[in-house]
């Protein structure tokens, strides 16, 4: 595997403010990566310097092994989160422009915006000028000028907001295929859900400061197993063991949060000598609750 | 190079396709058509069907008064002849005028021994047509008077006062060109004119089409592959192309009317325009230097902005210079060579209207010229450079509009 972006330390202050603090992550081809953050917290400026539409302050970006060099990006393919496309233009014509920017000759770009428009079922809709087209719909054809040019790298910036969950799900399999051949995906999001599901590896940002970092087994194993759901009949005394902090009994099935430190396993030993144990899963954390527990409480998302 | 020539050719197919494009192609050049029209009648007209009223003691210099004033067929005039008129004459004539009976009349005192004393009255205090011609009539039948009374006949009398045309004749390169000094005047006046329109307006169509594309949020998608600067330059380059399309269609059609049978009648009566080859060539200059200061200037700003509403309070800078221009129109006309209309046809916002302006009365030297369109391509690259590093910032920011200390700092951003 190669690492496909490496961003290291790079910072961006506009003004006063202090867009994106020493961030540093390497994203490695034929994975999904996930850029997190609270709205406002520099998920965006950080991908602005990824692709070169601004330049850190400090800190140097690489793209494919090498230095960022413009040239670079026209093997990737960024879709914003602030996108359009032109009005008063045909789809197809519009796919053809975007592609030949990108390099592909217009008879190419022609082919491929076919087979994109069939596989993103809007074939009917090529001969149509955007404007007539509704918001989903262009959301497609944002997606598609995207990946036309068959880019390595692929950016993907709040990917799925405003889209209905047929063509989310839709959007969702075409990202993991093209993991699949190879491609490293970045997106960014504040859906912790969509991340939990794609993400190979995250970087959770706050207020331009990366405060969590790698793939997401580490990302979790990091954060203690200390919440246990179980079901059992008989004797619940087992539940006055000095491992549980406190305990939530709902007829038959409890949750248990457990002291820092404490072992689960004596407590199920301690269980199965009173009750009889249908159910015992120690689970671990949520992505969501993560992101709440290291963002904290000011976060104004 | 590539994404340049890509951008100029979308942004160029876009616009030329457009109904905007087709409609002022065809409305343009009728509206001018209409201007010129009314001017010209406007100007024939003025001064005709008027009722006057020849008030003096001398009966028979009324009567030599009266007859050229009916005799000129363009004026259409009325003339009434009171002889011999006393003051109490003079106060009813007051009130006729005052009651708009008659638009004027002429007294006329005429002492035994001193210089005769003429005054026309009328309402209104502007009209020249009327008193040129009130003017000429009476210094005409002085003078006949004058020489009657010296024992000269009718007949020399009128041989001695025919009046005479004054053809012009217009210097050029040292040699005499016959062309009506008239004809190469409207040619440069409407150029002027076309000038101002078109640069201007094809300013403000690239400052418009920033926003469209900042308001359709299409520069975060393009700037992943495309430098702001190329951005810019392509739109300025496409844009410009439609505004040589549109002119060169106007210059195709007006010469084939020119060339017509119609055109050919039409042109033979006293509105002859005449263009030459290094007028159609500096226009050209012109345009392309003026479009590209104004263009870039409303990039600029337009990048700043988030609605066209916002970018309309940037007009006066457009509007102020195109005023000032025309503003000077009778002063650069009448004095080409002074040291105002050379100044102000240095001064680049201004310079290709008040150039053309200049060229209408007179061929400037060449050394102007070449001064002028040399400070213009110099203050195109400086804010060129000033527009592009707003520009750059600029499109990537919504909310208000950016104010000038904002701005600035801008400029520092890399």
């Amino acid at each position: 595997m190669s690492t496909v972006v490496s961003l290291d330390r790079i910072s961006k202050s506009y003004e006063q403010k202090i867009a994106v603090s020493e961030l540093s992550l390497q994203i490695e081809e034929g994975t999904m990566f996930g850029l997190l953050g609270p709205n406002g917290s520099g998920k965006t400026s950080s991908i602005r310097m990824m692709i070169g539409i601004t330049m850190p302050d400090s800190g140097a970006v690489s793209l494919f092994g090498k230095p960022f060099v413009r040239e670079s990006l026209k093997r990737v393919g960024y879709l914003p989160e602030e996108r359009g496309l032109y009005k008063k233009m045909k789809v197809i014509d519009q796919l053809v422009f975007m592609g030949q920017l990108r390099g592909l000759e217009p008879a190419v770009a022609a082919r491929r915006a076919h087979d994109w428009c069939e596989r993103m079922q809007i074939l009917d809709s090529a001969g149509k000028k955007t404007e007539e087209l509704s918001k989903g719909m262009q959301q497609k054809i944002q997606f598609i000028a995207t990946l036309l040019h068959d880019p390595e790298l692929v950016i993907m910036d709040e990917p799925f907001s405003g889209l209905d969950p047929v063509n989310a799900t839709l959007l969702q399999d075409t990202l993991v295929d093209l993991k699949k051949t190879g491609k490293a995906i970045l997106f960014s999001t504040h859906r912790m859900d969509q991340v939990e599901k794609l993400c190979d590896a995250i970087c959770l940002i706050n207020k331009g400061h990366p405060v969590l970092q790698g793939s997401m087994r580490e990302v979790k194993s990091r954060y203690e197993r200390n919440h246990v759901v179980m079901t059992f009949e008989g004797d619940s005394s087992f539940l006055q063991h000095p491992a549980v902090k406190n305990y939530k009994d709902y007829s038959g099935q409890v949750e248990i949060d457990l002291k820092p430190g404490a072992n689960a396993q004596d407590l199920l030993r301690e269980a199965v000598s009173r009750a009889v144990i249908t159910k015992f899963e120690l689970m671990e954390p949520s992505l969501e609750e993560i992101f709440i527990r290291t963002v904290g409480e000011d976060v104004d998302a | 190079m590539r994404d340049i020539w890509l951008i100029a050719k979308r942004e160029y197919l876009e616009q030329v396709r457009g109904k905007a494009f087709k409609v002022t192609t065809v409305l343009i050049p009728l509206v001018f058509i209409g201007i010129f029209a009314l001017i010209a009648i406007a100007g024939k007209n003025s001064g005709v069907g008027k009722h006057i009223v020849i008030a003096t003691a001398d009966p028979a210099l009324a009567k030599r008064i009266r007859e050229p004033l009916i005799a000129d067929k363009d004026a259409q005039m009325t003339v009434d002849v009171l002889a011999p008129a006393t003051q109490n004459d003079r106060h009813r004539l007051l009130e006729e005028v005052d009651q708009k009976q008659i638009d004027g009349f002429l007294w006329l005192e005429a002492p035994a021994n001193g210089p005769t004393k003429a005054t026309f009255e009328s309402r209104s205090s502007g009209d020249f047509a009327t008193e040129g011609r009130v003017q000429n009539a009476v210094n005409h039948a002085l003078v006949e008077e004058r020489l009657a009374a010296r024992g000269i006949s009718t007949g020399d009398v009128e041989e001695l006062t025919k009046p005479i045309d004054l053809g012009t004749v217009q210097v050029k390169n040292g040699k005499e060109t016959v062309s009506s000094a008239l004809s190469t005047f409207w040619a440069a006046y409407a150029m002027a004119f076309l000038l101002s329109f078109t640069v201007v307006m094809y300013g403000m169509n690239v400052g418009r089409s920033v926003i469209q594309e900042k308001t359709s949020r299409i520069f975060e998608v393009m700037l992943a592959t495309v430098r702001p600067g190329d951005l810019l330059a392509g739109k300025l380059i496409g844009i410009g192309a439609v505004g040589l399309t549109q002119i060169t269609i106007w210059l195709v059609a007006a010469g084939l009317f020119a060339g017509s049978a119609l055109g050919a009648r039409t042109l033979a009566g006293g509105l002859k325009v005449h263009v030459s080859a290094p007028e159609i060539v500096l226009f050209c200059l012109y345009f392309v230097l003026g479009y590209a200061l104004y263009s870039t200037l409303f990039a600029g700003l337009a990048s700043t902005c988030d609605t066209e509403q916002e970018l309309q309070q940037y007009s006066p800078l457009a509007a102020v210079p195109i005023w000032l221009s025309f503003g000077m129109i009778a002063f650069i006309v009448s004095n080409p060579n002074s040291i105002w209309s050379v100044a102000i046809s240095m001064f680049p916002p201004c310079a290709p209207i008040t150039m053309f302006l200049r060229l209408a009365s007179q061929f400037p030297p060449y050394w102007q010229i070449a001064l002028s369109l040399g400070l213009m391509a110099v203050s195109v690259y400086i804010l060129l450079w000033l527009a592009s590093r707003i520009y750059r910032v600029g499109i990537l920011m919504y909310g208000k509009r950016a104010t000038l200390p904002e701005m600035l700092r801008w400029l520092r951003y890399s």
